[in-house]
């Protein structure tokens, strides 16, 4: 009997310390920090002016194979949900400029595109892996923060912005 | 079986524990009527001394002292009334306390003896269509700041933007602006201008100031030192 509840103990222990150990520190739950980037058309945007609308914030890299596979599904999402308060920001983290821009050209998105060319910005969202997707609330809070991309994240992207902009 | 009882054991104290605690607020309150008791959860209007009759009632809920929280019970309203009045009161001391904490910030950061503050402001605008301004003093890059069109908007509507706020010893000193954007026919612009200023004791005031040369058609960037 005390064999069982100690294995049990083990296994609920380290069900629950695993994860808080693991974990890396994300932005959830904290204020987004702002920034200003200049978008492929040449104009300036910066995060804080769509305070009252939710953001979807997409960190990409055009050597991150999983940017390929995410930017058509967020576009899906931006043609789908823009007339509704989403907007939807893409930030190159590349250091190629002109690579990128190719890049980002060829996927043919419809909402804008920006280049980070300071290291501020990565250093601000706890980047960890490209891409990295960020939610960011009406209140300029992030609530979702998702590291890569695989099939199906885009349907976990659309339910938990539904749920952002119902708020 | 030993083992189990004892589980037993501490599963029935936790829920008897649980259960105390639960009771400990409903016991406080069956002897004193509700008005009574909100002065008595809320120390501060108690020490700052308007409601001193209501506070005795509520710290005390002897059986007397429950009839004589019924009369109280009619006249709620003047107890909320001062009680709102107070965390007005205290509401307006907050706001007070954190401006001058933000004057004494500034004053121990920005020191007016070494503080020097930079300023964009735009008239009229016809010609440039502003798009960043980068800021260096003594060769050193300080600020480069982009502005997205609902800045430069405001900036066109009249608005002035403190684009620097640092500090500089007492002397000379160099300040040059650089400043892109497009210029007239929609080309690329960028244009720098450049002062030598003499940094005394008190605080030093430049503007940058952006306005239309109209004969020449041509935008104008000029330095303003306040003295």
């Amino acid at each position: 009997m005390r064999r069982v509840l100690l294995i049990a103990g083990l296994v609920f222990g380290a069900a629950w310390v695993t994860p808080l150990s693991a974990a890396a520190p994300t932005m959830v739950g904290k204020d987004a920090p702002d920034f200003v980037l200049k978008a492929v058309d040449g104009t300036n945007l910066r995060l804080s002016e769509f305070r009252g609308q939710v953001v979807l914030v997409n960190f990409w890299a055009r050597w991150a194979g999983d940017s390929r596979q995410e930017m058509p599904a967020l576009n899906r999402i931006n043609t789908t949900y823009e007339r509704a308060g989403l907007v939807v920001l893409g930030i190159s983290v590349d250091e190629d400029l002109r690579r990128a821009r190719d890049f980002a050209d060829s996927m043919k998105v419809s909402y804008p595109i920006m280049f980070d060319t300071g290291s501020d910005l990565g250093r601000d969202y706890l980047l960890q892996k490209m891409p990295m997707t960020i939610l960011v609330d009406r209140s300029g809070v992030v609530r979702y923060s998702h590291v890569g991309f695989k099939r199906g994240d885009d349907r976990i992207y659309l339910e938990q912005i539904r749920e952002l902009l119902r708020e | 079986m030993n083992f189990k009882s004892r589980i037993v054991s501490i599963i029935l104290s936790a829920t008897l524990l649980a259960g105390a605690a639960g009771a400990l607020p409903q016991a406080a309150a069956p002897g004193a009527a509700p008005a009574a008791a909100v002065p008595a959860a809320v120390p501060v209007p108690a020490a700052a001394g308007a409601p001193t009759a209501a506070a005795p009632d509520a710290a005390v809920p002897t059986a007397p002292d429950a009839a004589a929280a019924a009369p109280a019970a009619d006249a709620p309203p003047a107890d909320f009334k001062t009680l709102d009045q107070e965390v007005q009161g205290l509401k307006k001391d907050v706001i007070d306390l954190n401006k001058d904490l933000f004057v004494l910030e500034e004053e121990l950061l920005f020191p007016a003896n070494t503080q020097v503050a930079v300023y964009v402001s735009m008239d009229v605008g016809s010609f440039f269509a502003l798009d960043s301004v980068t800021v260096k003093i003594d060769n050193k890059e300080v600020k480069n700041y982009l502005y997205t069109a609902r800045e430069a908007d405001a900036l066109l509507k009249g608005g002035v933007q403190q684009i620097y706020l640092g500090n500089l010893k007492v002397g000379k000193h160099e300040l040059v602006a650089f400043f892109t954007g497009k210029g007239p026919v929609e080309r690329n612009y960028r244009r720098g201008a450049t002062i030598n200023f003499d940094k005394g004791v008190g605080a030093k005031y430049l503007e940058l100031k952006i306005s239309d040369k109209v004969p020449k058609h041509q935008p104008e960037f000029t330095i303003k030192d306040w003295e």
